[in-house]
């Protein structure tokens, strides 16, 4: 199957119709200026940290507020995964497009690795809708307005955006530039955190708020390790930080410098599976899969500690008491996990 | 989560001034519990001191008891021959705590501080004055059946959810700190506060006050930790309790007894300890003295249930740790400090 490079659209190309998350089809927006946001999280307006980005934003707006009801019934985001991300030549970026009324790309920039984008880049790209239309085309009397539709959008889009704390990797060239231009525009500073995962020393941008595990999916790309909860209750996150298993959610990256950290990927010996994933096979030790990496580290950890009391299968449970298992494979990975205590 | 800014410090000197220099700085070891509650919304300090570098790592005999440094992990604890062998009741509390993830995270500084599980303290859109001073309290009209018995106030009915706490308080271990003002020494049951008015203080450690280690004293008694939870692991009690007993030949020369998941700080019960001393160990005399334990407690709407289950359960763990009744598991385990549980439908090897 051939597959063609994707094409980022630049200012001034026609984005090309697509359907929104919401159902209708960005043709149907014509007429109104609209932005189209990328981001991996979705926008979530009950959690009141985002509802205080929103307030922010919205006090910035001024009378914005008159028309704005956070029940709205279109909370959305896009997903920088999917098809329209596809479409857009962003493909697993943060990015922000602001259409004007003919879908003629007027604004976009693509959040920098290491960058959360910053309100002022937000609050920029809704006073261009004011902006004059470029001179080749008509103006009709809604494209200088600001629709609700598109308030929401722009806010949830910077909300969602600005909630994800620094991305990326590798500083090269451009994510210098962009760095210090961020840090002179006199934003929150991001800091160089090297890490040693699976026996690579990987150097980061991050921001400080940037938890282990949105450091490895998000930047490093590695996505063996899953987010369950995020919140330090499921272990679908487990990985080993020195040895020992431990949270990546609840682990700010920056704090696990200095240690040796192992992850899913890190497992294997090539093709060789490590004996426990072998007998995760045999025993068919998951369903669906998803907690099945941290099942995976946390039991390896298990098995390679001393001080761990595992004589019995209930000493087992007990002690992988914090990997839960939504397909309740739990007494197949019991069992995979005496097969290797006993080899 | 808001901006913050992050310090890595070398020494506790410089980690104590970082903090006290910024009223909205705090120290950071573990983070299981911090890190949570930033990602919540609840906590959003200005800047993050990491004290995971410190040397207070070891565990050393001291006086005649163990002094745990305050940056020992709650696993390296716990599985300390040491600890499990003189102190059984705080690995026990550390093992009916969390999860081995988790454990092996968490500091044994930072386990006696973490905050309430109180459900309206976890959500930023709910009345809360141990959040928000002055704000109200939600739980006292909510529903507060993991709440207090013991020692609330008008303010705030939160419990402290440590574990680990309960069997230090019941051990009279002590805090070692360093703050701004130099070093300081503080008896583990005062260490946290009722909430009177001021509910948002959860401790007496001023800010910017590290604790460097906690010291367990010399004993030579038995002790022992049993907790009931929701769920056979991985759970909050809902109540707990800590006992070290220690014996004059057929009679009970001391007994220290401490509820946990009752009030906002491990609930030491000096009238039923002084009933028990020099008595002979009896299931009677247990019961007594459970009864003048939850003589005073405060039921809220929804949490009587703990009195009963309260009383049952300090008889069980004084009579387990007498030896009138055999432990659920081996001493120093998660297995015997479990009521219900996992305990309860596996046979455990002895």
């Amino acid at each position: 199957m051939r597959q063609e490079a994707p094409v980022t659209l630049q200012t001034g190309d026609l984005a090309p119709d697509c359907v929104l998350p919401d159902g209708s089809r960005l043709l149907a927006l014509r007429g109104h200026p609209v932005i189209l946001a990328f981001a991996p999280e979705a926008w979530d307006p009950t959690r009141a940290y985002q509802s205080e980005l929103f307030a922010r934003l919205t006090s910035e707006f001024g009378n914005g507020a008159a028309f704005l009801d956070t029940a709205a019934e279109e909370w959305h985001s896009l997903d920088c995964h999917g098809t329209l991300a596809a479409q857009f030549g962003v493909a697993g970026q943060r990015a922000l497009f602001l259409l004007d009324e003919h879908g003629v790309v007027r604004w976009k920039t693509v959040v920098a690795p290491g960058q959360p984008l910053r309100p002022g880049q937000v609050l920029a790209a809704l006073e261009a809708l004011h902006a004059p239309a470029p001179a080749t085309r008509e103006t009709d009397a809604s494209g200088g307005g600001l629709s609700r539709r598109t308030f929401v959008t722009a806010t949830l889009a910077a909300s969602a955006l600005l909630l994800l704390p620094g991305c990326t990797v590798s500083a090269d060239a451009d994510n210098q530039r962009a760095d210090a231009a961020a840090d002179s525009a006199g934003g929150d500073s991001t800091l160089a955190v090297s890490l040693r995962i699976n026996g690579q020393t990987h150097q980061l941008q991050l921001d400080p708020r940037v938890a282990l595990l949105d450091a490895l999916r998000e930047n490093l790309h590695l996505t063996g390790t899953k987010k369950g909860c995020d919140h330090g209750q499921c272990g679908a996150c487990t990985v080993h930080l020195d040895g020992q298993s431990a949270l990546s959610c609840l682990t700010l990256a920056v704090m696990a410098q200095g240690k040796e950290i192992t992850t899913i990927e890190g497992l294997a010996k090539g093709e060789e599976l490590h004996p426990l994933q072998a007998a995760f096979l045999r025993h068919d030790a998951f369903q669906c899969g998803y907690c099945t990496p941290g099942q995976l580290m946390a039991a390896t950890a298990l098995l390679q500690d001393q001080t761990a009391q595992l004589g019995s299968a209930v000493e087992i449970r007990e002690a992988m008491s914090g990997n839960l298992c939504r397909c309740a494979a739990y007494p197949n990975i019991l069992a995979a996990i005496q097969e290797v205590q006993r080899a | 989560m808001h901006p913050f800014q992050y310090q890595r410090t070398e020494t506790a000197d410089q980690a104590v001034a970082a903090v006290a220099q910024d009223p909205a700085g705090t120290f950071i070891a573990g983070g299981t519990s911090h890190v949570d509650l930033m990602k919540e919304g609840v906590l959003h300090p200005s800047l993050l001191v990491d004290v995971s570098g410190l040397p207070f790592k070891q565990i050393t005999a001291h006086e005649g008891g163990v002094r745990i440094g305050a940056g020992v992990s709650n696993t390296a604890a716990a599985t300390s021959a040491d600890i499990r062998q003189r102190y059984p009741a705080v690995s026990e509390a550390l093992l009916a705590g969390a999860s081995t993830q988790i454990r092996n995270m968490a500091s044994m500084g930072g386990n006696p501080l973490q905050r309430t599980r109180c459900p309206y303290f976890r959500d930023p859109t709910q009345a809360c004055n141990k959040r928000e001073p002055g704000s109200g309290c939600a739980a006292i009209g909510g529903y507060n059946h993991v709440h207090a018995l013991f020692g609330a106030s008008a303010a705030c009915v939160a419990t402290h959810p440590s574990d680990l706490a309960v069997a230090l308080s019941a051990l009279d271990a002590r805090v070692q700190t360093l703050g701004p003002d130099g070093p300081r020494t503080i008896a583990f049951p005062d260490l946290h506060r009722l909430p009177g008015d001021q509910p948002h203080r959860d401790t007496v450690l001023a800010h910017g006050e590290l604790i460097t280690s906690i010291d367990l004293p010399a004993f030579s008694g038995r002790s022992h930790y049993l907790k009931v939870r929701e769920r056979a692991s991985y759970a909050y009690a809902l109540v707990s309790c800590a006992v070290a007993l220690e014996m004059n030949g057929s009679t009970i020369g001391r007994a220290r007894v401490a509820l946990g998941a009752v009030a906002s700080k491990p609930w030491r019960v000096t009238a039923a300890e002084a009933l028990l001393a020099g008595q002979v160990p009896t299931e009677p005399l247990f019961r007594a003295a459970a009864d003048a334990a939850f003589a005073d407690a405060r039921p809220l709407e929804h949490n009587a249930y703990k009195i009963p289950m309260g009383r049952n359960l300090m008889v069980r763990a004084l009579l387990e740790t007498n030896g009138l009744q055999p432990l659920q598991g081996p001493a120093g385990t998660a297995f015997a400090a479990s009521v219900g549980g996992v305990a309860g439908q596996f046979a455990v090897p002895r």
